[in-house]
């Protein structure tokens, strides 16, 4: 057992209320999946769907959390509007897959971090709103950590640095039990993101975290994504 | 529509799952609203069929808005569907959850129960703990495997059988108690202490274990031999019990006696009132006036919390234990003190407590007198100052002041507490007041 995952460290961050003394609540248990190979992004969705099943049919069983790379590929919400996709459909250059998130459409590939959450915010918050600016506060405390201001734009969701933004965020929920996550591009290629306008937004320019520091690598940011995800949920890694 | 936020003013329905006219059951998805960012499948309350959709995917509508409706037979879909809103906001705003049963006077009188259901929610949003009240089986039937198995072997109709599970689903002892047997597996170890260890309970409160009775088996996880992976439950047990090594506790006990709080809990039982709330009030009074034992270490130094909320230790028959909280249990009566028990079990059991319920602790009771246990010391919680646990009530040869025997009920409690709060003088301070008030004034318990 890993001692320093495990301690229970009472964490007093500014939303924490001194009224209510922590017991068994504050921390709950989540597996993390770093997979170090490129994850086919259906073989993803396959491992979300198979946590968010079991959470939301046995309550109390395990959380998780993924930090991987996808091969090349669209994704859209089953909200989103085709006509940010700026190429047919069935002549895509990339696999597009129709997903249960809500926003636009986007781009996933290698060198770009994408951070899955299945959580049940039945044990932390059930409110979206609430969860979608914690997973933003994520990136910017990341960001932080590698010395880069991260900001948010008032009425959209993601992290911009500059006027770039480098973080998308997109989740679906059921029964409070959350599947997606956030992806953040650090040393991607951007030139996918030309096919199609990402999140819907027109005029959005991308960025990536090596625009800022060059030569930073997916494999620096992951453990301190792994640190502060595990933080702000108040997550305790469980064995595998 | 839903509040997916406390901030949600809005949302826009993405998807309609349901066409009008399908079936839809209860926990099914029937549509997908977003909000920013975030899809959530909004999933139906009730069995039945989706008669008609008021506001088509695509469309936005405010919290709390009439967005489709769900009737309980396909008889009365054309109906709802006559009698439902226009797609227009104004005309949907008026209609509300009764409104289509009573405009659908034409229909035969056998559908009198039936009313179609808008799919209307306000905050707090999806708590699928709603429908207690539609326990009673209308047809279709939900129940475990053992339990279909135990009523076929005990002639028990399960369409008469209340069903206490998630969604009102029949447990093995759900027909266990229709059938009048006592339930054998009571392992939410309900503090039902100072144990009136006789058998003279009403059958529903008798969780206890009877004494007289030989011993049940002890429970397992496992079968020799094995080694079973611990729960999350049990994990955060774990890591709660590990964090108390880091705390410097000492234990100081008291003998209680508790004829006087017997004769009153016999005279307050008829109203509901359990023994759990009368421990819950005592501990929560006396706490008010030994504020020091209501406090807990932090590193700023001493806090004293804002509430005086009473976590009470209850065992998870599937492993692991939780501790419901009774809130302000100074401030509240006893009837509510039990009504809020009754429920906090009940919800704890289908493990449907939100955090807050569970968490909000300021002090623990720990009993373990419904087994017959004279005395035991308890693992203080991490957060907390002190955790009280109770032993069962037991006759006893007692020796007064004035050097005459006689026998009374006695009850042994032990206090476990953290040194850098609380000192040996303040525990025994507080158990003596305790004591005091339940053996010489009980029933300023009920004020």
């Amino acid at each position: 057992m890993n001692k320093k995952l495990h301690s229970v460290s009472p964490e007093s961050g500014p939303n924490s209320n001194l009224d209510l003394t922590p017991q068994l609540a504050q921390f709950s248990s989540a597996f993390l999946f770093e997979p170090k190979n490129i994850v086919p992004f259906e073989t993803a969705l396959g491992w979300q769907k198979n946590i968010q099943k079991s959470l939301i049919e046995k309550p109390f069983s395990s959380q998780a959390v993924w930090f991987l790379e996808h091969f090349s590929c669209y994704t859209i919400g089953r909200g989103s509007d085709m006509k940010n996709l700026l190429f047919d459909e069935n002549k895509s250059p990339l696999p597009v897959f129709r997903i249960e998130r809500g926003g636009e459409v986007t781009h996933h590939m290698p060198g770009q971090i994408v951070g899955y959450l299945v959580l049940d915010l039945g044990l932390h918050k059930k409110d979206l709103s609430w969860y979608l600016r914690e997973l933003e506060q994520i990136l910017i405390d990341v960001l932080d950590l590698l010395g880069i201001e991260g900001t948010r734009v008032d009425g959209l969701t993601g992290v911009w640095c500059e006027d770039k933004k480098v973080g998308s965020i997109g989740i679906g929920c059921k029964r409070w039990v959350t599947q997606h996550g956030f992806s953040l591009n650090v040393n991607c290629d951007l030139i996918g993101f030309e096919k199609i306008i990402p999140c819907g937004l027109n005029n959005v320019k991308l960025g990536k975290l090596s625009d800022w520091i060059p030569g930073i690598k997916v494999c620096d940011v992951k453990p301190l994504l792994r640190e502060t995800v595990r933080r702000r949920f108040k997550l305790n890694w469980e064995n595998i | 529509m839903p509040a997916l936020s406390s901030t949600m003013t809005e949302g826009k329905i993405v998807e309609w799952l349901k066409n009008p006219g399908d079936k839809v059951e209860r926990g099914e998805s029937v549509l997908v609203v977003e909000s920013d960012k975030a899809d959530m499948d909004v999933e139906s309350f009730h069995d039945g069929f989706l008669a008609s959709i008021v506001m088509p995917a695509g469309s936005s509508a405010p919290v709390g808005e009439t967005i489709g409706l769900i009737v309980e037979t396909a008889d009365e879909i054309a109906s709802a569907q006559a009698n439902a809103p226009s797609t227009l906001p104004q005309a949907a705003a008026n209609q509300d959850k009764e409104s289509p049963s009573s405009q659908t006077q034409k229909k035969q009188a056998s559908v009198d129960s039936s009313q179609a259901t808008a799919i209307k929610q306000t905050p707090p949003v999806p708590d699928y703990s709603v429908n207690n009240e539609q326990f009673l089986n209308d047809g279709r039937i939900v129940a475990s495997p053992r339990a279909k198995k135990l009523a076929s072997q005990m002639g028990v109709d399960l369409a008469t059988v209340r069903g206490s599970g998630p969604h009102g689903r029949i447990q093995a002892e759900d027909v266990q108690s229709a059938k009048g047997q006592p339930i054998s597996i009571p392992w939410i170890a309900e503090s039902n202490a100072p144990a009136r260890i006789v058998s003279d309970m009403p059958l529903k409160e008798k969780k206890s274990v009877d004494t007289d009775k030989p011993p049940s088996a002890g429970k397992s996880f496992g079968s020799r031999g094995e080694t079973i992976a611990f729960n999350t439950l049990q994990q955060a047990v774990n890591r709660n019990m590990e964090e108390s090594l880091n705390t410097p506790c000492f234990r100081v006990g008291y003998s209680i006696l508790t004829d006087e709080l017997d004769s009153f809990y016999q005279q307050v039982k008829p109203n509901g009132v359990t023994m759990t709330a009368l421990l819950a009030k005592a501990v929560g009074l006396t706490l008010a006036r030994h504020p020091q034992v209501n406090a807990a270490f932090s590193s700023e130094g001493i806090a004293y919390p804002s509430q005086i909320n009473v976590a009470v230790a209850v065992a998870m028959e599937d492993g692991g234990l939780i501790t419901p909280v009774l809130q302000k249990a100074d401030e509240t009566s006893l009837a509510d003190l039990s009504l809020q028990w009754a429920d906090l079990v009940k919800r704890a059991r289908n493990k449907q407590l939100e955090p807050q319920e569970y968490s909000s602790g300021t002090f623990t009771l720990s009993n373990l007198g419904m087994f017959g246990v004279d005395r035991f010391d308890a693992i203080l919680p991490p957060g907390t100052g002190a955790i009280l646990a109770v032993g069962a009530s037991l006759s006893k040869v007692v020796a007064s002041k004035d050097g005459s025997i006689s026998i009374k009920k006695q009850m042994q409690v032990n206090l476990t507490a953290d040194h850098r709060v609380i000192y040996g003088a303040d525990g025994a301070l507080f158990l003596k007041d305790l004591s005091y008030l339940i053996e010489k004034n009980p029933y300023s318990l009920s004020s």
